[in-house]
């Protein structure tokens, strides 16, 4: 299926793109797409009303680049293609920035990171874990990032750390410390988790968008997070604002509105408070 | 008093999702009743060309069944939604237009359903063309009666007889059909309860409710189908 729209993203350029270029500039109407049924990214109160994360950041990045927008609900199925034949001009919906997206359109720099973090239970050894830093960005990591995860290494070393299979997080165990620590897999993050309460594995790394809802609630009081919040590399390059690549000026503009809204905190502040933690993408 | 979760769910007003989904039960019963109607004027068509005597004619009727009902659903929606609006923009273009030009999702809805019922149809009333005797339409035109009389008082009665029982299947393809429009962005049962279910996280609440809200609208279309067999061979004695 989802090759299948690629493709018919692809066709519908080759067929001479009815959509051409447009020239965006303050002023300008953009018309911004989301799905409105993936909470808490974006979605659909039981009146109607289009709520979420991207619902309120939308409304100030537009403001930032002086452009009237229009929110439209599209269906997730068929959102590149309908992109390409000019049905609205941004997609907004959680989609995260991938290579294999990055051959149909291009996107604006991340609004909102992955961050991924490790779980123990509270009673572990492990539960003073520190690597004496708060956050760490795996695409340049500078000599305290560095010191930090080789202490972080250091401290898993000879222990199990389990991981849901086929993801980003299982990429970083084997890339950053598959020689030290054994990795076990899981089909399920449920059954992960169950295997960590009840002491098969001694840290579990997954999500802080799965970990901090779950650690609130009556599972997780026996799990603290511990280390670092671990973002870029191989936990991917976020979720960004998807745009037809012929409209790179677009791209931009949203790119600065976005890098002003993480400078001034109103990021930080729109994921606290519907993600439950700060997911500002770093640079 | 406490109601179950699912109930809360369920309540009618801004509380809840109950009259969201009725609504989208409202539309999918309109998109499928105007796409069975025109569905049945295609097939009146196309059963007329595919039994025309011209060869040309029956090519075109044939074509046109083999394309529709060899190529999936979806894909011709998809080619409709899509490729109908850019296609529409580009000859605008050519006349100096450049907004974006929005087509209505119900118009689309309805001709690409349309479309596809129609190719059914067509197979369904000219099997019962077929079906009426020919000694009838010989007498017929042995007493003189014109074309138009002929197809009036002979054919019409007779085929809409025969073909009803086929046409009530096409008419509950039609209907579940409706659920893939949901792509063009309609609000029918499929996507209210796509939206409700990512919105609330309660999937099964959401899908199951749909399919109860098919259920009704097959159960009662049965019913209509059974009691319109009933009329269409009043006058017919059952062996």
């Amino acid at each position: 299926m989802k090759r299948f729209l690629t493709a018919l993203a692809l066709a519908s350029i080759a067929f001479g793109g009815a959509a051409d270029a447009k020239d965006f500039k303050a002023g300008s109407k953009v018309r911004i797409a989301t799905e409105g049924a993936y909470a808490p990214w974006n979605f659909t109160d039981s009146s109607g009303k289009l709520d979420g994360f991207e619902v309120d950041l939308y409304a100030d990045l537009c403001e930032r680049m002086d452009v009237q927008c229009d929110l439209v609900q599209t269906a997730w199925e068929g959102i590149i293609p309908a992109l390409q034949a000019g049905k609205f001009d941004a997609i907004m919906a959680g989609m995260s920035i991938t290579d294999k997206r990055k051959e149909v359109i291009t996107f604006s720099r991340s609004y909102m990171g992955s961050p991924a973090s490790f779980v123990v239970v509270k009673s572990s050894p492990l539960a003073s874990l520190s690597a004496g830093l708060d956050a760490l960005t795996l695409a340049d990591v500078d000599a305290k990032e560095k010191a930090g995860l080789d202490s972080m290494k250091a401290a898993l070393k000879g222990k199990t750390v389990g991981v849901q299979i086929s993801t980003t997080h299982e990429n970083f165990l084997n890339e950053y410390m598959g020689d030290t620590v054994t990795v076990k897999t899981y089909d399920t993050q449920e059954n992960l988790d169950l295997d960590l309460v009840a002491g098969r594995i001694d840290a579990a790394l997954a999500s802080l968008s799965y970990w901090v809802p779950l650690l609130e609630g009556e599972k997780g009081k026996t799990m603290a997070m511990v280390g670092p919040k671990m973002d870029g590399g191989p936990f991917g390059n976020g979720v960004g604002a998807g745009i037809r690549k012929d409209d790179q000026e677009l791209a931009d503009m949203f790119t600065k509105a976005i890098d002003e809204a993480r400078a001034d905190g109103t990021i930080a502040k729109l994921s606290k408070q519907w993600f439950g933690f700060d997911g500002t993408p770093k640079e | 008093m406490n109601l179950p979760d699912w109930m809360l769910l369920l309540q009618w007003g801004d509380a809840g999702w109950g009259d969201e989904m009725v609504r989208g039960m409202l539309m999918t019963l309109a998109v499928a009743m105007a796409a069975f109607l025109l569905g049945i004027v295609i097939g009146t068509l196309g059963a007329a060309l595919k039994l025309s005597r011209y060869m040309l004619l029956r090519l075109i009727g044939e074509a046109y069944t083999t394309l529709i009902r060899g190529v999936p659903d979806l894909l011709v929606i998809y080619l409709l939604f899509f490729g109908g609006s850019m296609a529409l923009m580009t000859v605008a273009r050519m006349f100096g237009y450049e907004d974006y030009i929005e087509l209505d999702a119900f118009a689309i809805g309805t001709i690409a359903l349309g479309t596809i019922s129609g190719a059914y149809a067509t197979e369904v009333i000219r099997g019962a063309v077929l079906s009426v005797p020919k000694g009838q339409i010989e007498a017929a035109k042995a007493c003189g009666m014109s074309r138009f009389l002929l197809f009036r008082r002979i054919m019409v009665p007779q085929v809409a007889r025969f073909a009803l029982p086929g046409l009530g299947n096409v008419w509950q393809l039609t209907l579940k059909d409706t659920s893939l429009i949901s792509i063009v962005g309609l609000v029918e049962i499929m996507r209210q309860a796509s939206v409700a279910s990512g919105s609330t996280q309660k999937p099964f609440t959401f899908y199951l409710t749909a399919g109860v809200l098919y259920l009704i609208l097959t159960a009662f279309s049965n019913k209509g189908f059974g009691l319109a067999e009933l009329w269409a061979n009043r006058g017919v004695r059952r062996a």
